[in-house]
């Protein structure tokens, strides 16, 4: 099975797929891109959950660290629902303009957050859980989106 | 375990790298103006004053304001760590390397030894203290990617280019040069242009495309070797060039072989790039690949003609191949800058990216400094269009400049009106 660090780092990649996919889509024809974007929306906020509800809790748990790298990453989980949710409202009212505009913020602010996570966050939380590695990709695996 | 990349209090603040990013497009304007003021036939040879002038307005006051101004944002993200006291390295550093490029234009321009003296002391506590600050953080990195190895690898080089043009211009500022003045020289501009600011922009590439464009990643070997393989390059074409000058041209070969590779490898992954939206930034990385492409022929073959066409050369790797990736550079990190902060200061009707810079305004810009390169190449063999082409690099810079000012005006109204704030002052009609 892959490691939390594998697992996450793979989904931040089928993300970015899906968000090249909606980008296209749009270009293409706003009004006929809101399948695409949803599938977007609901796999990142898949995503967003499966840290917030299971990895980071094990995370802060394992360290004690409730304040520290995992608030700040709950942060731009916040920053970044905003501006898909701006993107829906675009998508909605028709306006590529603000659409575009809410995407390349989205784009660079998602993949700072991407780096960061899996250049410190991940690693660490390979390090403190490996030995539970199995059961919380299982557990993300197997997450009901709320 | 040290989190600072991990937290927005800890991120350098805006005014860090925005006083960089500001300064560096005067530059290019002053140096524009310097040829309009210069002689077209002093031009041609690479060792005249107004050409050693010219060329480092543009190489110190745009490029490395450019790449330093970045590297200060890019160091929490990329690698996980920041530079200690930044605010104090980034303030004393910036007042040092303005006054310093200042006092170097000027001092050579108008041959006033002081002023000489002065650049190459500021100069050097300027990139010194920066390039030392940033290798002296990396200490912190908990896991070496390929892209930090090649940042640590373009400050050690830019280590050496400052001792050296610290160097070579207290030689202008006393009057006096030594035998290896000339050698000095050229081992200062080649480690410049290829082991600095080469070195890095493929090391950043490694992770900006497949991040932004959503492009396939760089291969393996790519990243593990090719820095490490540039490395050696330019240290054989040193050792040739001071002990068997006559077969430096195999290490050229070598260096330019790995540039004109990473220039398609780019030029191919843009191509296919998941991500098809296409902008201002990516016609620069295309631009960029084109020129460097060219750069890297022209300069091994201009060893057959007695290093007659440099400067043609210098265009297309300098300008064509480093400016146009800082130029596109630009246009990402500033708006995305001042979305950042604004965003965690808890603003939350803040303009998107693109209502903060104008893309028909950023469309002109990159054609007029497309059209200012090409007039350039072609001037030094027809002087006729030299006046013309920096009337259009100015334009092109002015353009530049306004583009990003426009970014950092809605900053600081932002913050002054505070959250409900009317963007129709900004929107401008082209």
């Amino acid at each position: 099975m892959s490691t939390i660090k594998e697992y996450l780092a793979a989904d931040h990649g089928r993300c970015d797929e899906l968000f090249a996919a909606m980008e296209d889509a749009v270009a293409n024809s706003i009004e006929s891109a809101k399948a695409s974007f949803e599938e977007f929306a609901h796999e990142t906020e898949r995503h967003f959950q499966m840290e917030e509800r299971v990895m980071f809790l094990e995370f802060e748990q394992k360290t004690g660290m409730t304040q520290g790298p995992t608030a700040m990453m709950r942060h731009e989980h916040t920053q970044m629902r905003g501006l898909i949710s701006d993107m829906g409202k675009a998508i909605e009212a028709k306006d590529k303009d603000k659409f575009f505009g809410s995407s390349e913020t989205l784009m660079i602010l998602m993949q700072q957050h991407n780096m960061k996570e899996e250049q410190m966050l991940y690693t660490m939380a390979q390090q403190h859980l490996s030995a539970e590695s199995d059961r919380i990709v299982e557990m993300m695996r197997s997450m009901i989106v709320q | 375990m040290d989190f600072d990349g991990l937290s927005v209090d800890q991120a350098p603040p805006i005014s860090a790298p925005l006083r960089f990013f500001l300064t560096a497009p005067l530059f290019a304007v002053l140096a524009g103006i310097l040829i309009l003021f210069s002689d077209a036939a002093a031009l041609i040879s690479r060792h005249s004053m107004e050409a050693i002038v010219i060329t480092h307005a543009i190489t110190i006051g745009f490029l490395s304001f450019v790449m330093f101004g970045a590297l200060t944002q890019m160091l929490p993200v990329l690698a996980g760590v920041k530079i200690a006291k930044v605010d104090l390295v980034y303030k004393i550093s910036y007042i040092f390397l303005l006054t310093g490029t200042l006092c170097m234009i000027f001092g050579l321009w108008f041959n006033m030894s002081i002023l000489l003296l002065g650049a190459s002391a500021l100069l050097g506590g300027g990139f010194l203290l920066i390039i030392i600050s940033m290798l002296a953080a990396f200490k912190n990195v908990i896991n070496f990617t390929a892209s930090i190895r090649a940042m640590i690898t373009g400050l050690v080089f830019a280590l050496f280019i400052t001792l050296m043009g610290v160097h070579l211009l207290a030689s202008h500022g006393i009057g006096r040069f030594s035998d290896s003045h000339l050698l000095f020289a050229n081992i200062h501009s080649v480690w410049a242009i290829f082991g600095f600011a080469g070195v890095l922009i493929i090391g950043v590439a490694f992770h900006i495309l497949p991040m932004f464009y959503v492009a396939p990643k760089f291969k393996r070997f790519c990243k593990q070797r090719v820095v490490w393989l540039i490395s050696t390059g330019l240290l054989l074409w040193l050792a040739l060039n001071i002990f068997f000058d006559s077969y430096a041209v195999a290490a050229k070969i070598w260096i330019a072989t790995f540039f004109w590779a990473f220039a398609t490898t780019v030029y191919m992954k843009l191509s296919a790039r998941r991500r098809k939206v296409s902008d201002v930034t990516i016609w620069y990385w295309r631009s960029a690949a084109v020129f460097m492409t060219l750069g890297a022929f022209s300069w091994v073959i201009n060893d057959f003609f007695n290093a007659e066409y440099i400067v043609v050369v210098s265009i297309f790797i300098g300008g064509g191949f480093i400016f146009s990736i800082m130029s596109g550079m630009l246009y990402k990190i500033v708006p995305f800058l001042v979305w950042f902060h604004l965003n965690a200061k808890g603003y939350m009707s803040i303009p998107t990216m693109n209502d903060m810079v104008n893309k028909k305004l950023a469309t002109t810009q990159f054609v007029l400094f497309i059209v200012s390169l090409i007039g350039f190449s072609i001037s030094f063999f027809v002087p006729y269009f030299l006046e013309i082409s920096a009337f259009v690099f100015i334009a092109s810079m002015l353009i530049l400049e306004y583009n990003i000012v426009i970014a950092v005006l809605i900053y600081l109204k932002t913050i002054k009106t505070k959250p409900d704030f009317d963007m129709s002052m900004f929107t401008m009609k082209v």
